[in-house]
């Protein structure tokens, strides 16, 4: 379960998030969503500990993460699958080396290594990409290998921040069926995106924010 | 380094994820340096001549030191006995300081035998005839143990003076411990100097490396990111650190050695004026070790620094 309880995230000259309360129950998908500007960014950034509130508390299964500090850091951020907009690919390594990344980090054997990057790879339909390197995919084949990389390692939480936000509809909408996808195994998922056309698609909770603070939460009729 | 991140499976052990991470580290790194052989090449002669003149300076110091050990033998301290000592005591005394541990060789210089040898060296016979008596001491000539320093000289020298019969103690040391001196002058001007050519090399290292970090700047954000500890985004900056320190560490001692061959014809020709046998100033494997270690830990360490840096900087961006 993620909690923001009372969170605030103030700047020198404006409030990125006042006091801002929301619950996304473990196991459950949920979108978040706003006007550029309203937040969305600086909270994900403060839940992955890139940036810490200046009020309130954030909780990660019960665990307050004002704890987590220094070398907890790491194995923290370990726990959540993370998509980016652009993608974040290292372009010097091979698809597999791209996907393999975080197994490498954890340390896992080349072995399994090798049968959880290929069955990443299977599931975001680019196996046969393997030996690619990212310049020479397409926008949603980069994406997808993002998708591939952030669930490898089978995390708790999935966050995708703005993951079709180069793409066009029919690709934005496999990218969202494949989150929706991992949401069924059991996965936490939390997707940043502006597009309200693709959430109204799909019946989970969205999270609206509106200058930092929570304009709407729920299921979208 | 620190070990492997938590997170492990099957029976692949924490010891093996650390050395598959530390094998992935060094090659890659390594692929890295030699990627770029135009840079990697300049700071490695920049390092290696940094390292290489001091390392040459300190050779020819000790190779100095070698030659003149030993030269001519430890000086002889010459003791003058009280005009009133008989032979007895004279006798006594050169048995005792025979035996001494700081002592190679004492022995006794008669004073009847002294005139003598005097007189007839000298050609003032007449004049020593119209002496009531005789002039000259018994004296004691002393040699030190062999390999006796300065200061071990100097130490026996006091020790004589403490005796009873001893009125004065002539010590023939000045020259060693100008020496001495002189070579104590240049190690200090060696110390100075390699030190900051040395600060200068690292610093060309980090140099090398802080570019080549704001090179992968994104990988590194991008691998803290996704959980990579600070441990793990360092290790092949590290890696490479130690690349660029060892690569200099080796052309330091081809130019080291090189530059030996060349003060070799020189310096044996000194040897042979003072009928030492002719040697080679070259690297003994000590100092090869010294060398190389050391410029590895160079590397290293710069290597560390900057990406210290680098991710504290990130950290409060």
């Amino acid at each position: 379960m993620i909690e923001f309880d009372r969170v605030s995230r103030r700047f020198a000259d404006r409030d990125a998030l006042r006091n801002l309360s929301l619950t996304i129950p473990t196991g459950e998908m949920a979108f978040l969503t706003g006007h550029s500007g309203a937040g969305k960014s600086t909270l994900l950034r403060l839940l992955l500990l890139l940036d810490r509130p200046t009020g309130g508390e954030i909780r990660i299964q019960g665990d307050r993460t004002s704890q987590i500090r220094g070398r907890a850091v790491a194995p923290y951020r370990r726990r959540f699958g993370i998509v980016f907009q652009e993608h974040q690919l290292l372009f010097d390594r091979t698809v597999y080396d791209n996907v393999a990344l975080p197994l490498e980090i954890a340390g896992f054997s080349p072995r399994d290594t090798a049968r959880r990057v290929r069955a990443a790879l299977d599931k975001v339909g680019l196996l046969a990409r393997e030996r690619a390197y990212p310049a020479s995919l397409s926008g949603g084949e980069q994406q997808r290998v993002g998708i591939a990389r952030a669930v490898v390692a089978r995390p708790e939480f999935l966050v995708a921040d703005e993951p079709t936000g180069n793409l066009d509809p029919r690709l934005s909408l496999e990218i969202m069926s494949l989150f929706e996808a991992f949401n069924q195994v059991g996965v936490t998922v939390l997707v940043a995106t502006h597009d309200m056309s693709l959430i109204s698609r799909f019946r989970h909770q969205a999270i609206t924010l509106e200058s930092g603070h929570l304009a709407e939460a729920g299921v979208p009729l | 380094m620190s070990r492997a991140e938590p997170g492990v499976s099957d029976n692949w052990g924490q010891w093996s994820a650390w050395r598959a991470q530390h094998r992935v580290a060094m090659i890659s790194s390594w692929r890295r340096v030699v990627a770029r052989p135009g840079s990697t090449w300049l700071t490695w002669l920049v390092l290696a001549i940094s390292l290489a003149l001091p390392s040459s300076m300190l050779l020819t110091l000790d190779s100095v030191r070698q030659v003149t050990q030993g030269l001519g033998g430890a000086p002889q301290v010459s003791v003058l006995l009280h005009i009133e000592a008989d032979s007895s005591a004279a006798l006594a005394l050169q048995r005792r300081v025979d035996a001494w541990p700081g002592v190679a060789e004492a022995a006794l210089v008669d004073r009847e035998q002294a005139l003598a040898e005097f007189t007839e060296n000298s050609g003032f016979k007449d004049l020593v005839d119209t002496l009531a008596y005789n002039p000259l001491p018994y004296t004691l000539l002393v040699k030190p143990a062999e390999g006796s320093d300065v200061t071990m000289v100097r130490q026996l020298s006091v020790q004589l003076e403490a005796e009873a019969l001893a009125a004065r103690v002539i010590v023939d040391a000045q020259w060693m411990e100008r020496l001495e001196q002189l070579l104590r002058l240049g190690l200090r001007w060696i110390e100075g100097l390699g030190g900051a050519m040395i600060l200068g090399a690292v610093l060309v290292v980090a140099n090398t490396l802080r570019l080549s970090i704001d090179a992968c700047r994104e990988e590194i954000i991008v691998v803290r990111l996704i959980g990579g500890s600070d441990a793990f985004a360092r290790r092949p900056f590290l890696y490479a650190g130690l690349w660029y320190g060892l690569g200099g560490g080796v052309v330091a001692a081809v130019l080291v050695w090189g530059f030996g061959l060349w003060l070799s014809g020189p310096l044996n020709a000194l040897l042979l004026l003072y009928d030492r046998p002719a040697q080679l100033l070259w690297l003994n494997p000590q100092y090869l070790v010294a060398l190389l270690f050391g410029a590895a830990t160079m590397g290293w360490l710069a290597s560390w620094w900057v990406t210290k840096r680098f991710l504290s900087r990130l950290d409060s961006a």
